[in-house]
């Protein structure tokens, strides 16, 4: 949401500002407020404000057991996910920093692993390979042992041995790091790496759109037509990553009636400065500054363009576990023309987006918006008589994108699952 | 078990059967999957084997494993068993601790002797898993289209209608495809096979319309998603199920219907079908006939009566761009994901 006086508008550098001199619970609330009030409503600065308040949350809870800050987090993780339950990345991150602990509780007893693994892209499958579901007690029991046993994978879980079923204990968490550490050393070490991957986190925020622009030149080739909507920075940075190199079309299509005045403004290069996305970089030229031909069309063009254009690239609000996105009204019929004329669909979408829920109603992932961008208010005879909807979001099926771009590379969209494992330990996906 | 203790003196008696064990342990359990009996079958031989040595055992498992696969008209569900069997086995067995190679070979014997109960409860349970995963698919005022006689489509439906009343209640409607009844489902319960889960929903209070196989693309529209079972989920995502449900996923994809698949993992088969008529079974579906080998035929009327002994069993095989989604009990996947969980066993 573009601001023009930053410091009285409330938003995510005003709260990240107040976070250092603000009792914990009162940020918490705050941030609370702000989700509710949609004053923080880009994907990315709602991730970053949660991982923020969450380092926070972790560095002042004085406690000496992961379980019990797991069970903060979880907490704070909550609520902050109910105040606005569309905007999927808040659970996201949540869900991470929560993966951070397990393994970290995890790797201190393993006494030999003192490897940090709280990487903030985890290459290794290994919370897929432990495969333990909420109700699957044995293979969590087994985290002490993993380190001299191959992978359990949940296939086995039937035939394998019951003697850690016998003795389970209630979470992983729970189990005290035993004789071998003195309880305050752990926990510094605990919470510190905790903290260390949290910054992780926080930083891949930060570079997200920079290390899917790496992969520019590899997608946009000499005299393209590209087709793009709404003014998604990543998109623009992916662009003018290409244009640094080669020459092509950019054919915009506006989105209206929500994004309309952002898309323009970014179109023209008279973007204003934007409190929201100043905070990461200040946004460059325009694609015009660099030699590349814009077209902007309005949306009802999309379809009789397409047979021109040589690739769609589309950003997303948020990505979900089956492969579907949820993405910016309009952006489900530009990827069903694109279909129609077997143009490939390319999203490009930081990995923070990419969320373990399995949208089983895709209604309910649909968020409104104002109806007066629809039809203003000062139509007030019309309003009374009729019914205005405003869509700020579309689903987008899995089958009508064809490659997803993330900072870890392309993928395939019945690849995403692996992914969503490999970020996400299954424990946490319904917390 | 009951099973267990049934067949033991039995085939204590006379050398050991194991096909007549997989088909006793079937016929007394109408709970018990394909895969699972295989398994349990295979622990029984390992009982009565006093083999005392690794390879020993696995010679007697493979050739077991064979002898069984050949005698079954059908051996794709119990090869998902057979092969889950052995793969434990052998991961076990290189695993180093006290189950490995420098542990006693005994210890995993008695292990999996006796723990045959623990492996069915196990595969129960993992019904009760896919229907925590399931749950969120079937929501209030939907239409779920269904066919055959899985049971773990059936728990998961039933549990759905279970919490009716409850905090959570779902208010829901089921299409049955109810399979024409073969001459030989008549004989032995006079009707098709569903028609028990049929009466539990409508009993829990769902109401259920019962459709002939010839309606589905008509009751298609009236349905919010399709879901079904699985005899087993292949390689490459697709399944192998009852006879008529790839044409219902033909027709779910073509009306843009979601066509979800319940199955347990222990279902998936190493095998990669690439049609319908690759799958290593005999089936005697498509039957050219003229009017001499009719003639023919009726010459010897003995026959035409075990003609088609398997018509009932007939199975057909579903793509996997057909299905949105698996819902199994380690989680919901994409049909690529059965893939990997396949090459995490076997290599």
């Amino acid at each position: 949401m573009p601001s023009t006086s930053p410091a009285l508008t409330p938003g995510l550098s005003s709260f990240l500002k107040s976070l250092k001199s603000n009792p914990i619970d009162t940020s918490i609330e705050n941030l609370i407020s702000l989700l509710k009030r949609r004053q923080i409503c880009h994907s990315r600065s709602c991730a970053t404000a949660t991982a923020y308040l969450l380092r926070s949350v972790v560095s002042l809870c004085r406690t000496s057991e992961s379980s019990k800050l797991i069970e903060r987090v979880q907490s704070v993780g909550r609520r902050l996910m109910a105040a606005q339950p569309r905007e999927m990345v808040v659970g996201n991150i949540v869900r991470r920093v929560l993966g951070l602990i397990r393994d970290e509780a995890e790797d201190d007893r393993d006494a030999e692993f003192a490897l940090s693994e709280s990487e903030s892209q985890p290459q290794t499958p290994r919370a897929f390979d432990d495969a333990s579901l909420p109700l699957d007690r044995d293979s969590l029991a087994l985290g002490a042992e993993r380190s001299t046993r191959p992978p359990l994978t949940s296939m086995f879980s039937l035939l394998s041995h019951p003697e850690p079923e016998a003795s389970l204990p209630s979470t992983p968490g729970s189990q005290s790091p035993g004789g071998h550490y003195s309880g305050n050393n752990f926990t510094k070490d605990l919470r510190a790496e905790v903290l260390e991957g949290i910054n992780e986190i926080i930083d891949e925020l930060g570079q997200v759109d920079e290390q899917i622009s790496n992969y520019a030149l590899e997608h946009i080739h000499s005299n393209e037509i590209i087709l793009t909507h709404t003014s998604s920075t990543t998109v623009q940075k992916f662009l003018l990553r290409a244009a640094t190199k080669r020459k092509f079309t950019v054919v915009h299509a506006e989105s209206y009636p929500n994004n309309h005045e952002v898309t323009h403004a970014t179109v023209s290069g008279t973007r204003p400065d934007d409190d929201e996305l100043l905070s990461f970089e200040s946004f460059q030229k325009p694609l015009i500054a660099h030699g590349i031909t814009v077209i902007l069309i309005p949306d009802s063009a999309v379809f009789a363009l397409m047979s021109r254009v040589n690739k769609v690239i589309l950003g997303t609000h948020s990505v979900l576990a089956n492969g579907g996105l949820v993405a910016a009204a309009g952006t489900r019929v530009i990827a069903r023309a694109a279909k129609v004329h077997q143009t490939p669909v390319v999203v490009v979408s930081g990995v923070y987006k990419l969320s373990p829920v399995y949208p089983f109603d895709f209604d309910s992932l649909i968020e409104y918006g104002d109806a007066s961008k629809v039809l203003p208010y000062e139509d007030g005879d019309l309003v009374e008589k009729i019914d205005v909807q405003n869509p700020l979001y579309d689903y987008v099926p899995a089958e009508l994108v064809d490659l997803y771009i993330t900072n870890l590379g392309g993928h395939a969209p019945s690849y995403l699952y692996r992914i969503v494992s490999d970020h996400y330990r299954k424990e946490d996906i319904s917390f | 078990m009951a099973t267990t203790t049934e067949s033991t003196p039995k085939a204590g008696a006379k050398p050991f059967d194991i096909v007549a064990t997989y088909n006793e342990l079937l016929r007394s359990d109408p709970d018990l999957t394909m895969p699972i009996a295989a398994i349990e079958a295979l622990v029984l031989l390992l009982t009565h084997s006093p083999s005392s040595t690794i390879s020993e055992t696995l010679d007697l498992l493979a050739q077991s494993t064979a002898h069984l696969k050949k005698a079954i008209p059908n051996p794709i569900g119990l090869s998902a068993g057979t092969d889950l069997f052995q793969r434990y086995l052998i991961t076990t067995l290189q695993r180093p601790g006290q189950l490995g190679p420098a542990g006693d070979f005994k210890a995993i014997r008695t292990h999996l002797l006796s723990n045959g109960r623990l492996f069915i409860r196990r595969a129960k349970e993992s019904r009760e898993k896919i229907v925590a995963f399931g749950r969120g698919f079937i929501r209030d005022g939907c239409t779920v289209l269904t066919n055959g006689g899985s049971r773990a489509v059936a728990s998961l439906l039933q549990k759905a209608a279970d919490e009716e009343g409850g905090p959570s209640a779902v208010r829901f409607r089921v299409i049955y495809v109810l399979s024409s009844i073969s001459k030989k489902t008549a004989e032995a319960c006079g009707e098709p096979e569903g028609m028990e889960t049929v009466r539990a929903l409508r009993a829990k209070g769902v109401p259920v319309s019962t459709i002939p196989e010839s309606a589905v693309a008509y009751a298609l529209g009236k349905a919010d998603m399709v879901i079904v079972g699985a005899e087993g989920v292949v390689e490459n995502g697709g399944i192998v199920s009852r006879m008529g449900t790839y044409q219902i996923g033909l027709l779910a994809k073509a009306i843009g219907k979601p066509f979800y698949c319940v199955a347990e993992s222990h279902k998936f088969v190493r095998l990669y079908p690439l049609g319908q008529y690759d799958l290593p079974i005999e089936q005697h579906v498509i039957d050219f006939k003229s009017e001499e080998d009719i003639a023919e035929q009726s010459q010897q009327p003995v026959d035409t009566g075990v003609d088609r002994p398997v018509e009932l069993e007939s199975v057909d095989f579903t793509p996997p761009h057909l299905i949105s989604a698996l819902i199994t009990d380690s989680g919901v996947l994409t049909p690529s994901a059965v893939s990997e969980e396949l090459i995490k066993i076997w290599f």
